[in-house]
Order: C-alpha cells, then sequence, then structure tokens
C-alpha cells in the first residue's frame, strides 16, 4: 500500500490521492499520513524506546533536527503520552532491544501513530507473538484506533483475529480478491474457500 | 496520569541538556586539538586550499599519462618477476616459522605456559609492531642490497601477521578433542598432530594464502630502500624526476596487488 | 561381520591422494626454483661478507640509549600525523560507502563501481606512493603525510563500511522509510545505528595500522620519525637507528594492546 513493495499492477488511492503514481518526493509526503506496523516490530535497536517513538515523525521533522536528535518538545510531549497510552511509560529510556516481544510492537503502535495518520497498515502484527500478548496488542490497536477514529488494513492469517477484530474482511487467495463484506454477514464457508484447494 | 507525562518528560530534557553540554565541549576540546596540531606541526593551514589546484594539475601534467613501455623493459620485467619470487620465498619460509610458533603462542595448547608462550607471543607482537620497511633497511645493512634481505623482510612480516591469526585459530578450536587425546597418554606432539592440527588446517591454509597476498603487497615496495624487487626501479625515476615512467611502475604494483587479492579471494572461498 | 580392513579409508582414496601430491609437489617445485633463482642468483654473496661480519654489522643495532630523548618529538610528531590521517579518512570514507554501498547507492551503474573503485585503489596503492605524489605537490612536512595516510586508509574503511550497509537488516530501514523520511533521515536512523559499532571498531583498528604506517612516512619527506631514521641510516649512526626501531616498535605495541581493550570494551 504504501509502495515499500512496488505493486505489479492496478492502482492504489487514498484520500483521492492515487499513490501508485507518484513521484518519489510526494510518495514521501503521502507517507506521513499512512502509518505502518510490522510483523517484526523493525525497531531501531540501538535506539532508546522514546527515540523510536519519536522516529515516527521523520518524515516532518527537520533534517538538522533528526541528525542531532534534537526533537520538539511538542513531539516529545506527545510521544511520551502515546507510550502512556500503550502501556510502555515505564521502559522509554531503556534501548529498544531490551524489551519483550509485544512491548516492542506496542512500541511499534506508538511510532505508527506519532504519525497522525489518516490511515494504519498493519502487516500480521501478532505472528511473531505468543498468542495471549498477540490478543493483547490487537485489544490495544483496536481500542486506540476506535479512539482516534484512524482506520486500520490489518493483514492477517489468523481467522479468529479476523472475525473479532474487524468491521469489514477482505478475503484474498493468489492475489485474487474472493470476497469483501462486511464481518457480520460473512459465511462460515467463506474462509474455508481460502484456505481449501477448490475440490 | 498526567503528573507521569510531566516527570518523565522533564527528565528526558535534562538529560538532552546534560548530554548536549558534554557533547558541545568535546567538540570544543577536538577543535583545540586542530589548532594546537597545525601549530606544533607547522602545517602551513594558509597554503592548503591553493595547494589542492597545484595537486590537481600535478597529476594531470606530470604523472599522467604512464609512460607503460619503460615498464616493458626486460630489466623492469626480471624484477617484477624478482618481486614475486621474493614475496613467495618469504611467505614459505616465514609460514614454516610461524606454525610451531603459534602452536607455542596458543594459549590453550601450548606445551608450555611459563616459558614458551610468553616468548612467542612476545615475538609475535614485536615483529608486527616493527614496520617492514624499517627493518628491510637494517637488513639492507647487514646483508647488502638485493632479494635476500628482502625476504628476510617478508619473514618477519609473515611471522608478525601469520602468526597472531593462526595463534587465535588455536584457540578457538573444540577443546574436548584435545582433552581425548591427551587422555590416550600422547605427549604435546601427538595433541598437535592428532587434535589441534585437524581442526585449524582448513582455516590455516585461508591465512597462509591471504599473507602471501599481504607480502606480495610489501615485496612491490621494499625494492625502494634497496631489498630487491621493483622498487627499485620506483625510487630511481622518481631520483631523476622521471614522474611518468615511475607511474609505470606504480600502474604494475597496483594491477599485481589488484590480481593477487582476487586471486586470493578466489582460493579462500573455494576452500570453504 | 564387516571385515574391517575391507572399508575404505576415506584418506587414502587414489584420486584424492594423487591430487594432494600433485598440489604438493607443484608448489615444491615452485618454491625450489624461486629458492634458486633468489638466494644462489640474485644474491650478491661476495659482496656481502663473512657471517663475522654481519654479525658484527648486527650488533652494531643495539639501541643507543642515550639518544632515546631526541627520539620522543619525532615520534610523538608521528602519532599526531596518524591520528590526523585517520580523523581524515573516517570522514572522506563515509560519503564513499555511500556510493559503493550496493543497497543505498544513487545511480547503480555510475556511483557504485565508482565508490568500489576508489576503494580498490586506496587499498592496492602503498602509503610510501600516496607520499611521494602528495610531498612533490604540497613540499615536505607533515602535511602530506597526513594527506597520504587519509588516502590510504578510506579504502579499508569505506569498504567494511559498505559491506556492514549492504548487510544491515533492512527491516528498520523499511520503518523509517515508511514514515516517509528523506534518505538522509533513513540512513541516520534506520542505517547508522546497525552500523555504528563496526564502524569504531574498525577506526580504531585502523588508527593503529596507521601509527605504523606514519612512522615510515618520513622516509619520502612526510614528516615524523622517517626522516630522522633516513639520516642516522644514511650516517651509518646504526646504534640510533637501533633506538628508533624499539622506540616506534613499542608506540605501536602499546597502541595495539590500548585499541583491543577499547575494541573488547565496545562489543
Amino acid at each position: 500500500m504504501n509502495r515499500l513493495v512496488e505493486p505489479d499492477s492496478g492502482t492504489v488511492v487514498l484520500d483521492g490521492v492515487d499513490i501508485t503514481s507518484l513521484g518519489k518526493s510526494s510518495l514521501r509526503k503521502a507517507r506521513r499520513n499512512m502509518g505502518m506496523i510490522f510483523q517484526e516490530f523493525n525497531l531501531i535497536d540501538r535506539l532508546t524506546v522514546l527515540e523510536n517513538v519519536l522516529s515516527g515523525t521523520l518524515g516532518v521533522t527537520s533534517s538538522l533536527r533528526g541528525i542531532f536528535r534534537a526533537f520538539q518538545g511538542d513531539d516529545i510531549q506527545r510521544a511520551i503520552e502515546l507510550c502512556e497510552r500503550v502501556g510502555i511509560i515505564d521502559h522509554i529510556r531503556k534501548r529498544a532491544d531490551q524489551l519483550s516481544g509485544g512491548q516492542r510492537q506496542r512500541v511499534g503502535i506508538a511510532r505508527a501513530l506519532m504519525q497522525q495518520p489518516k490511515i494504519l497498515l498493519v502487516d500480521e502484527p501478532t505472528s511473531s507473538l505468543d498468542p495471549k500478548i498477540g490478543r493483547e496488542v490487537m485489544d490495544l490497536l483496536k481500542s486506540i484506533t476506535k479512539e482516534a477514529h484512524i482506520p486500520m488494513l490489518v493483514s492477517v492469517h489468523d481467522i479468529f483475529l479476523a472475525k473479532n477484530y474487524s468491521d469489514r474482511i477482505v478475503g484474498l487467495q493468489g492475489g485474487e480478491k474472493i470476497f469483501d463484506q462486511p464481518t457480520a454477514s460473512v459465511e462460515a464457508d467463506a474462509f474455508d474457500k481460502i484456505y481449501h484447494e477448490a475440490s | 496520569m498526567k503528573k507521569n507525562v510531566t516527570l518523565a518528560y522533564d527528565s528526558y530534557r535534562q538529560d538532552e541538556v546534560r548530554s548536549g553540554l558534554w557533547k558541545f565541549v568535546g567538540l570544543l576540546i577536538f577543535i583545540a586539538f586542530a589548532f594546537w596540531t597545525i601549530d606544533v606541526l607547522k602545517i602551513p593551514i594558509e597554503r592548503v586550499l591553493s595547494m589542492f589546484g597545484r595537486l590537481g594539475t600535478m597529476v594531470s601534467e606530470r604523472l599522467l599519462p604512464p609512460e607503460m613501455a619503460y615498464a616493458a623493459q626486460p630489466k623492469v620485467v626480471d624484477s617484477i618477476i624478482e618481486t614475486i619470487e621474493m614475496s613467495i620465498l618469504g611467505a614459505v619460509i616465514g609460514t614454516f616459522i610461524t606454525m610451531p610458533l603459534a602452536w607455542f603462542a596458543a594459549w590453550n595448547v601450548t606445551p608450555s605456559r611459563l616459558f614458551l608462550y610468553p616468548l612467542s607471543r612476545a615475538i609475535i607482537v614485536v615483529t608486527r609492531g616493527m614496520p617492514t620497511l624499517m627493518w628491510a633497511m637494517v637488513l639492507v645493512a647487514i646483508f647488502g642490497f638485493g632479494p635476500f634481505a628482502g625476504m628476510l623482510a617478508l619473514v618477519k612480516a609473515t611471522i608478525g601477521f601469520a602468526g597472531k591469526l593462526m595463534a587465535e585459530q588455536i584457540e578457538a578450536i573444540d577443546m574436548r578433542r584435545v582433552e581425548a587425546i591427551r587422555a590416550t597418554g600422547a605427549n604435546e606432539l601427538d595433541v598437535l598432530f592428532y587434535a589441534v592440527i585437524p581442526q585449524v588446517w582448513a582455516n590455516w591454509v585461508g591465512i597462509i594464502i591471504y599473507n602471501w597476498d599481504a607480502q606480495l603487497r610489501n615485496s612491490t615496495i621494499l625494492g625502494f630502500v634497496g631489498a630487491g624487487g621493483m622498487g627499485l626501479y620506483l625510487r630511481e625515476q622518481i631520483s631523476i624526476i622521471e614522474y611518468q615512467t615511475a607511474m609505470s611502475i606504480i600502474v604494475v604494483i597496483i594491477v599485481i596487488v589488484v590480481l593477487s587479492e582476487m586471486a586470493s579471494q578466489f582460493l579462500r572461498h573455494r576452500l570453504y | 561381520m564387516t571385515n574391517i580392513s575391507t572399508i575404505a579409508n576415506p584418506l587414502r582414496v587414489p584420486r584424492d591422494v594423487y591430487r594432494r601430491y600433485a598440489i604438493f609437489g607443484v608448489c615444491a617445485v615452485i618454491v625450489l626454483t624461486v629458492g634458486k633463482d633468489i638466494i644462489i642468483d640474485e644474491t650478491d654473496w661476495a659482496r656481502m661478507g663473512t657471517l663475522q661480519e654481519m654479525v658484527k654489522t648486527a650488533l652494531w643495532f643495539l639501541p643507543e640509549l642515550s639518544f632515546f630523548p631526541k627520539t620522543v618529538g619525532p615520534l610523538l610528531e608521528t602519532l599526531l600525523i596518524a591520528l590526523w590521517g585517520t580523523v581524515l579518512a573516517v570522514v572522506v570514507s563515509m560519503p564513499i560507502a555511500y556510493l559503493a554501498a550496493r543497497n543505498i547507492t544513487p545511480i547503480k551503474w555510475i556511483t557504485y563501481p565508482l565508490g568500489r573503485g576508489l576503494i580498490v585503489l586506496s587499498r592496492s596503492t602503498h602509503e610510501i606512493i600516496f607520499a611521494l605524489i602528495f610531498v612533490s605537490a604540497l613540499g615536505l612536512g607533515p602535511l602530506p603525510g597526513i594527506l597520504a595516510l587519509a588516502t590510504r586508509s578510506l579504502g579499508f574503511l569505506a569498504k567494511t563500511t559498505a559491506e556492514a550497509i549492504e548487510n544491515a537488516n533492512p527491516g528498520p530501514i523499511e520503518a523509517i522509510q515508511a514514515t516517509g523520511a528523506n534518505p538522509l533521515m533513513v540512513f541516520c536512523f534506520g542505517i547508522m545505528p546497525q552500523i555504528f559499532p563496526i564502524f569504531v571498531g574498525n577506526v580504531i583498528f585502523q588508527l593503529d595500522i596507521n601509527i605504523r604506517r606514519a612512522s615510515i612516512l618520513g622516509l619520502v619527506g612526510g614528516g615524523g620519525i622517517g626522516l630522522m631514521f633516513a639520516e642516522v641510516m644514511q650516517n651509518l649512526q646504526y646504534g640510533r637507528a637501533g633506538t628508533i626501531v624499539v622506540g616506534i616498535t613499542a608506540m605501536v605495541v602499546v597502541g595495539e594492546f590500548i585499541s583491543n581493550r577499547v575494541r573488547v570494551r565496545l562489543i
């Protein structure tokens, strides 16, 4: 969606802007509106939690500030508040590689939210986590995005997560859209079409 | 909850200011050190910028194009061959001396921790520390001009270079095999041949190749101080201000070094 | 039960045995030919003198301790040259590493070979050659020495940094890109923190080697103790030469010791 991997065909339109046709610097501007959360967390290990969250502002922070890691006071304030919201405020001065998986994903969530994005792109957020921790993370995501009115586009392969944490499900198989319906109206066997070979 | 945030914010800001202060002080010390160096070494800082212009014209006019015909002369070609031969001999003899030395210098299997270990370690460290070109000059004074002195200089360079690497390899082996052989009542020499060498041999061959590559680089320049090889002609041409012919020697040196590095990379990869 | 003697010894498979002996044979022939060339033909045994004379000359090199104080100044100068040469190399190697890293080089078919080419030139040319060039353009003194060292060291630093960049974990890089950050910020936050420890370790390693290199630059006018060494050798003051060799070796050894400690603490 944000062209970290270029699509083979088709277009992506966000808020009336065709993402797929943008040039380099326009793409960077567009990416500011799309926060991303990764399966492997993708934190900067040597930096502290707070610095990692603040790195979410790099799309708008001036390069000079970035080089010296001298972020603006407002941003720092907001970052700390976000850390508290996701539940890691006790760890903000620790290096990112000293955290557990669940904690790291929370940092990732805070970082994505720092961008004040129009949409959150979430790539398999719980695949690298214990099931219990995974549920906690999904609960957190659901409540935060509901509060802030930010739509989330989550890719998962866990049917339970899809059914319980979404308002609408798009089923894909082999790059083809199989179905696209509100969650409530998805039938039980819709998932079978995706996960089992057509007989 | 708000208080929590404010506390964290204030503490972060405080740390930022403090670390910023330290970095600033560090920068000041660095700049002061730079000025002191310029003063102590009497570096003509005012002329630096104009110097670079001169450098550019000098390189393009006086050094280039290199007169490659010079390097094709028989005497020069002979010296190139001499350079390569010197490097082979120096590396080989050096390796034979280094192998037992590395054994003595390995803490885990050295036959004598009290005496041979510190002695061999000292030898390796000192031969590494001594600049090879200086040592070559000393050898030329003792043994006269020519590749013999150069070869001995390369032996010293090998001991320092390969010695450290080989000893490190021995120290990284699995000690259980050593203990197994020791348990059979074998003497240290047997331990060496049956437990140590089989484990390090693959790495050692890589080191031997790497070392020869390094010594080839060294040997190209040894002639500069009269220790044999093509460096002699480099010095000669420079002393008569024939820079373009000197450049031909430099070009040959670069070619040799690049080829040798490619060969050494290739061989070492084929072994793993 | 299988008769043990009928199980083939893998070390004695004929083809491998022949191959090993063949390689060994070729090497032996090469070494012997070379040995003959160098030792017998090229070496002027007549002029070398007797073994006694050689030992006597060697003994002349025993260090003349009273000379030592005079060497301290030039030794420090050598140290300064090594230090600043390394600093300069660090600065110049960063843009070259940027060009030579396959994953971030801007115009792959131009800048990548350019970066790699500069690295090869820097690593293949002996520092004496660089010193000769700089001295003839800038005159004698420590400045051409510093420049020569810098040109020689930047190859290693750029190469190892470029390799570290190429091996960097792409995940964090993607994460910073996803925020819409410009390439400089992507580098500062996504790449640099990953390569920093390796980089510092390599800088310290090069600093160590550069002390040794700086000591011979004086031989061609690049400042430091090399000049003094050339002088005393020319004047046949071998005892003083010995002092200098001991002095520089000591400095390098101490430097190596310190650099090892620092590098261990870094990891």
